[in-house]
């Protein structure tokens, strides 16, 4: 592993973020202006929120909503691109409209789905989960057109079923791929749902959102921002990362023989 | 047991020519011929890997239990020996009983990449045992093996082919001293498109040797 372009060292997230938080803190401080609160003012804020329960509520809706809309886009763009990647009629098929889809404004999916259904939780969900299928789509294909030929003669010849082929070879395959889709599905996905609700939903973060922005409470604005980053970090700590590790130990193997 | 009636194989240009011959069980094949001649073609027809060769080209397969030993392990690098076993099939007890057969006692828990090409090409073989195979296929087994590790894993094929006389068994070799050992019956794949230009039975000692040596006179061995 080069240090060039790698994980940069932990000592760097100490030292840059609360830097930040001061540097925002005297800017703040000299403009005494409410439309920029001191990371103080933010903090009173969140613990305010917290305490009536507010916070949470809204937080939950979110995620909730996050989980959801993510794990069907992880399911359907996963089936989607392994048929692409292994199929080239499929793949001239679906390749066209996934070009379409790809380029698609999040915005525009999202209104279409609320004139289209009405302003319900499924026309919320489905808006961010055909903004984020063709992504998984698209990382998925690679993978699946990488899969290793001798596996799959080695599970032809072996008779796997097509369950044993699917999660004893392919899985395993694809995993980098899918991790990658993870990652920037997290991320992508919860700034969706933030717009979804901002636009039609009466709970969530992206509502909260729109009811500061209607006062300019620019402190609860980024009091429910940090919060809801936070949680997404907390996934990625305590979700994605361990996985990673836990998926990926047979690459690496120590040397038995010598 | 077995029929072939392979019309041929092209990759752009022909490779295989048509094969026809017939395998019973306790056939011993060696299969020679010069390298890039089309033997592992030929073999992978057979296990029915080729999908362009139909399997009415290969009369009687689907009723066998193949196994099939690859050049690489082809294990799955991120299941253990154990695990790889027993997703063909073998029993728990069944598992560890075909690693200590192949010499690889305790090492079930082992992955595929922690083992030396020579244990993990056992491990292989030990796949190929867990399927209880009607029909061994062996492609090159004693190939980037030092001489030691490829005189041992001869005697290890040689001891299962003495312990299971019903199984038939094809190996892809370019060595004519493997057939010695291993082989009572011979093939001899030459030509462009390639053709079986020898399918001689092995019954006495003496008789392999007059092939081999009509090979060496031909020098067409390839090796």
């Amino acid at each position: 592993m080069k240090g060039r372009a790698g994980r940069p060292p932990l000592w760097s997230y100490w030292v840059v973020l609360p830097s930040f938080v001061l540097l925002w803190g005297l800017i703040a401080w000299l403009l005494q202006s409410p439309l920029l609160p001191t990371p103080l003012n933010v903090l009173d804020t969140l613990i305010r929120e917290s305490a009536t329960g507010e916070l949470w509520h809204h937080l939950g809706a979110t995620l909730g909503r996050v989980v959801v809309a993510f794990i069907l886009a992880m399911i359907i763009g996963t089936a989607i691109g392994i048929v692409m990647g292994r199929s080239p009629t499929t793949n001239a098929l679906f390749d066209p409209l996934l070009v379409l889809l790809l380029n698609l404004p999040a915005l525009v999916t999202i209104i279409l789905m609320y004139v289209w259904f009405g302003l319900v939780e499924v026309a919320a969900v489905m808006a961010v989960v055909i903004n984020k299928v063709p992504n998984v789509a698209v990382t998925v294909r690679e993978g699946a057109r990488s899969l290793d030929f001798r596996l799959e003669e080695m599970a032809t010849v072996y008779e796997f079923t097509r369950w044993q082929r699917l999660r004893e070879v392919w899985v395993p395959q694809l995993f980098p791929y899918l991790m990658a889709a993870t990652r920037g599905g997290l991320a992508l996905i919860w700034k969706i749902v933030l717009v979804v609700e901002l636009l039609g939903r009466s709970s969530g973060v992206g509502f909260q959102l729109h009811m500061a922005f209607q006062v300019f409470d620019v402190a609860a604005i980024l009091a429910y921002s940090l919060a809801f980053i936070a949680v997404v970090q907390l996934i990625e700590l305590a979700i994605l990362q361990p996985l990673e590790r836990r998926s990926s130990r047979w690459r690496q193997p120590e040397a038995a023989h010598a | 047991m077995l029929e072939l009636r392979i019309a041929g194989r092209d990759f752009g240009q022909p490779v295989l020519g048509e094969v026809f011959a017939t395998i019973d069980r306790g056939d011993r094949i060696c299969l020679l011929g010069p390298s890039g001649i089309g033997k592992t073609t030929l073999l992978n027809a057979i296990a029915g890997l080729d999908k362009s060769v139909p399997d009415e080209a290969v009369i009687g397969r689907d009723k066998l239990r193949v196994g099939y030993l690859f050049q690489e392990h082809r294990l799955l690098p991120w299941r253990t020996l154990h695990a790889n076993l027993r997703l063909v099939g073998a029993k728990a007890d069944e598992a560890e009983r075909l690693l200590g057969q192949v010499g690889l006692s305790g090492y079930g828990h082992y992955l595929p990449d922690q083992l030396s090409l020579g244990m993990a090409r056992r491990a292989a073989l030990a796949r190929c045992l867990a399927v209880k195979p009607d029909l061994l296929l062996l492609d090159e087994p004693f190939a980037s093996l030092d001489p030691v590790m490829a005189g041992e894993l001869k005697a290890l094929i040689a001891g299962i082919l003495d312990s299971h006389p019903d199984m038939a068994m094809i190996c892809v070799t370019h060595d004519g001293g493997d057939a010695e050992i291993l082989a009572n019956r011979l093939w001899y794949l030459d030509g462009k498109p390639a053709r079986l230009q020898w399918d001689d039975a092995i019954c006495e000692p003496g008789l392999i040797d007059g092939l081999l040596g009509r090979l060496r006179d031909l020098d067409l061995t390839g090796s």
